[in-house]
Parts: C-alpha cells; structure tokens; sequence
C-alpha cells in the first residue's frame, strides 16, 4: 500500500446528549466531507442517477454526478442502460464534456481513445505503431482490460441507481419495503416524460439541504405560501416516519377545506395571511391524481428527494461538491400519456418549488445563512429536540424533528462518532 | 466505369497498403498473395487512412481506432465504425494494377 499525506481528521467528539444534538463542525470540516464520501457515496449504497427517459434515443448519454464523481448514464444501440464513470481509462480526462447528447461513440478528447456506450475499449489511437516499424503499444495491452470503470446499476420502474460498492444490498432490500411502496406509488410503470431541469448551486453543506428536506417543522413556519393556501399546514394529518439506512418518508392528507379552517394553529402563525388571493388558483389547486387524497416525499439516502406536492412530480438531486458547497438539480417529470390539462397543471404547479419556487426560494436561502454561522462558530451545538429528545418513532404530526435525529443516529454509527 | 491504370504492382508492398489518389479520392490498395484489391482509404468512423493500417490476411484493421474492414468487400467487420467503405474491382496486368472506376 502506498502512504498517505493527508493530514489526520481532528479528534472530534460528538456532544454527550447524542442524536438531538447536532455540532456545527459536521458542516465545515473538509476532512469529514472526504470521509462522508468514501463511507456513504462510494460505500454501499444505491445512488441516483437518472431517469431512464432522460437518455430516450439509443447512443445518448447524460452526464450526472455520484459523490463528486463525475458519471455518465447511457443507452447503446442496443437500448440497454449503463452507468460508467466519465473518466477516460488513460490519462484520466473527462470524456463527455457536454451535459447530453448523442453520438456514435465515446470519444476522449486528449487522446481519441474511443468506447462504446457500455464502457468497453474499443480503439486506440496507433496501437500498433506509427509509423511503422514503431512498436506502439505492448504487445500484451488488452483493450478488454482498459475499458471505463462501470457502476452496477438497477432500474425500478423508469428510475436508473447505480453503486460502487459489490456489498450493496439488492435495491428493494435497501430501500425497504415502505419506501419502494412509496417510490413505487409514483414510479408505478407508467411511462415517463422528462418535463424539465432547473440547477442551483447552494452555499451550503449537503447534510443541511438533506436535513432542511426532512424537517416538516420549518415547512409551516419558513414557507408562509404553504400555510397562506392551505396545501400544508401544521394542523393537517401526518406521517412522519423515518426509515432504515438514512431514508425516510412524510406524508400529509390533502383537504381541500385547510384553507378556510381557523385552529389554534393557524393563530399562533403570524405568516397567515388568509386574505390572499392569487390570479390563478391552478397553482394551488391540485387534483388527488394518485387516488389516496395524499402529499407525499421520500428521501433515498445518500442523493434524492422524491416529491409529489400536489401534481408536482420532482426529483431533487442533491450532489455534494465541497464541504460548504451543494448542487441541487430539480428534475420535473410528468407521464407520457397526460393529457393536456394535467400537463399544464404540472408546469404550473411548478412554480411551487426550484429554485425560485413560491415555496423552496427560502430553503437555498436560509441555508446558505445557516452554513456561514456553522463555519465561524464550530465548536457551536444545534439543538434538535421538537417532539422528544431520544424519541425516533414516526410521528402524526408535522411539529416534529424525528427525521433529523433518526439521520444522525444512522450517521454516528456508520461514521464511527 | 472503366479500367484504368491507377499504381505498379511493384509499389504495393505485400502486406501493407499503398494509397493512391484517382481524381481526388482516395484509395488504399492491397497485395494479397497475388491478388490486389481497392477499397476507401478513409475509413467510415474518423479521418483515418486504412492505407496506414495493420492488415492481417484479408482484414484491414484501422490505425487510429481498430475498426476492421474486409478489403475484399469493404463491409465493417467491427466497431467503432459502423459502416462499410466502397471496394472496388481491382486486376492486375503485366506490372499494372487497374481498377474499375
């Protein structure tokens, strides 16, 4: 084994009040972000990548992101899917520098090396020799053994994950049985349609964005849209539960009449406005389309947010770029035989949440403020205890801080703190 | 179409190919135990010359990427390419090498 210069992590201690204590260096400390990575990203879990309708056509490609790691997702001729790093084999330049496309093959810019859409090696620019009588390369190179490094994958229902490791659990052992019934309430084999993109680049540790999207106390009391048109509200029905291996999953009951309603609640919200009107009630208007009169969202843990707000379908990938540094990308999907109104009705609603949503816009927002105290006051203490100090249970109500404390669990163990 | 003298058989060393240009194109020629045969010198995938390639009996296989072609019919043997290149009629007579063009 080669030795290593990197400097040792700091003896870091974790407060003695456990879970329900959160020290701020967990969001500053670059030697954790490079462990995270290894342990989590690179570890033995199933990462997203994509949606197999993001790469419709054969020979196309999408570059996305594992960890930090730069992949790419494919179809071949063929139409099979593959998951293979976009890291030429030879001198390590990245071979697709486009977000998507197609071509005929997998080109490297530095040195033509060319692979075909699974990965493999296919040619190699005068291997042997040129001019001639010049030897090129050895004689024993086998193209067979030089090819892309490629992920395994697995594909549910429309929905494309890969992992690094060979530990990796099956999928549905992963995820557990009531999130891959919630996953697959949304991703249920109908066919998809990619609707769109929107990108942003958060100022803030990715750990703060997973933990800002499992945090239903703040969602009544930051996003006042949310309570001002009665689509999410502390005084609606609840499920609030966390999950094994980091996911967890929150449901509410839609009711059309929250609006209306006046509650003990809705006094004490000083952001209520309930005079509010907007031109075009579309756009919190939603229709029950799944039938179970639900708003639903799941985390699959490490990388994305699967939300159904209303007749919003979006995913959130959260891709960890430096230790203060997030990429949130918002992909917006409908299916492939919506009619007309529910389409419009999905692009409208759209408006909700990205990054300049009526609702998300102040999640990037606070969190960037959160980062910048986390980072000049390390050895602060965030406190987590709403809804019980040692209490992991899944929760009915939406005041509730379960979901972060059940994270931390999860991450002291599997981080050694 | 007609034959035309396009090279000597003695400039196309056996086993190697010779790229000759009829009218502004390109073609490489082979000598296969006595017999010569014309295909593309480009190869169909990138700006290559199969004229520069390794050929291994009736395979040419490309420099820059190692498709193969089959000289004797041009058809694409393997990737990266994925189309054929033209073969064309080829005769020796005497010392000339005449192609049908």
């Amino acid at each position: 084994m080669s030795s290593t210069i990197a400097s040792e992590e700091k003896d870091r201690t974790w407060p003695e009040l456990g879970a329900c204590r959160v020290p701020a260096w967990v969001y500053s400390d670059p030697d954790l972000f490079k462990r995270e990575l290894e342990t989590f990203h690179y570890g033995p879990t199933w990462s997203f990548i994509g949606l197999e309708c993001e790469v419709a056509e054969p020979k196309s490609f999408r570059r996305t992101f594992v960890g930090t790691r730069s992949v790419l997702i494919t179809r071949d001729a063929e139409g099979e899917i593959h998951v293979v790093e976009n890291r030429c084999a030879h001198r390590g330049s990245p071979l697709c520098w486009e977000q998507h496309g197609k071509a005929e093959d997998l080109t490297c810019p530095y040195h033509q090396w060319t692979y075909d859409f699974a990965g493999n090696l296919q040619g190699v620019p005068f291997m042997r020799g040129a001019p001639r009588p010049n030897p090129g390369m050895p004689r024993d190179f086998k193209k067979s053994e030089n090819g892309l490094r490629k992920l395994r994958t697995h594909i549910h229902n429309g929905t494309v994950w890969a992992t690094y490791s060979d530990e990796t659990p099956p999928f549905e052992e992963y995820v557990g049985p009531e999130i891959l019934k919630l996953i697959t309430r949304v991703f249920n084999g109908r066919e998809l349609r990619l609707l769109g993109y929107s990108r942003q680049m958060i100022p803030c540790n990715w750990k703060l964005y997973f933990e800002n999207s499992r945090d239903p106390y703040h969602a009544t009391l930051l996003h006042s849209f949310f309570t001002t048109f009665g689509i999410y509200r502390a005084d609606a029905k609840f499920m609030v539960s966390p999950q094994p291996n980091g996911h967890e999953f929150i449901y509410s009951v839609l009711d059309p009449t929250l609006r209306e309603k006046r509650s003990e609640v809705t006094d004490e919200m000083k952001t209520l406005k309930d005079q509010f009107t907007l031109h075009d009630m579309d756009v919190v208007s939603p229709v029950d389309e799944f039938e179970d009169g639900l708003i639903s969202s799941l985390q699959v843990f490490p990388s994305i947010f699967v939300q159904q707000h209303g007749n919003v379908l979006a995913l959130r990938h959260i891709l960890p770029k430096e230790t203060g540094k997030t990429e949130l990308g918002w992909i917006y999907f409908g299916y492939a035989d919506d009619d007309e109104e529910m389409q419009s009705r999905r692009l409208k609603q759209g408006n909700l949440v990205g990054p300049a949503g009526y609702v998300s816009l102040e999640d990037s927002e606070v969190l960037a403020q959160v980062q910048g105290v986390a980072t000049s006051t390390p050895d602060s203490i965030q406190v987590v205890e709403m809804g019980g100090r040692d209490n992991f249970e899944p929760s009915e109500t939406a005041i509730t801080e379960n979901l972060i404390r059940s994270f931390y669990k999860f991450y002291r163990e599997k981080m050694g703190f | 179409m007609a034959w035309k003298k396009i090279a000597s058989l003695a400039d196309i060393p056996e086993y190697e190919g010779l790229k000759v240009d009829v009218d502004g194109h390109g073609i490489a020629l082979f000598h296969v135990e006595g017999e010569v045969y014309a295909i593309d010198d480009m190869c169909s995938h990138a700006e290559a010359h199969l004229s520069q390639g390794f050929l291994e009996d009736c395979v040419i296989e490309c420099p820059l990427h190692q498709a193969c072609f089959d000289i004797r019919t041009g058809k694409v043997l393997s990737a990266p390419a994925t189309e054929d290149v033209n073969a064309y009629e080829a005769r020796i007579d005497g010392d000339d090498v005449l192609i049908d063009i």
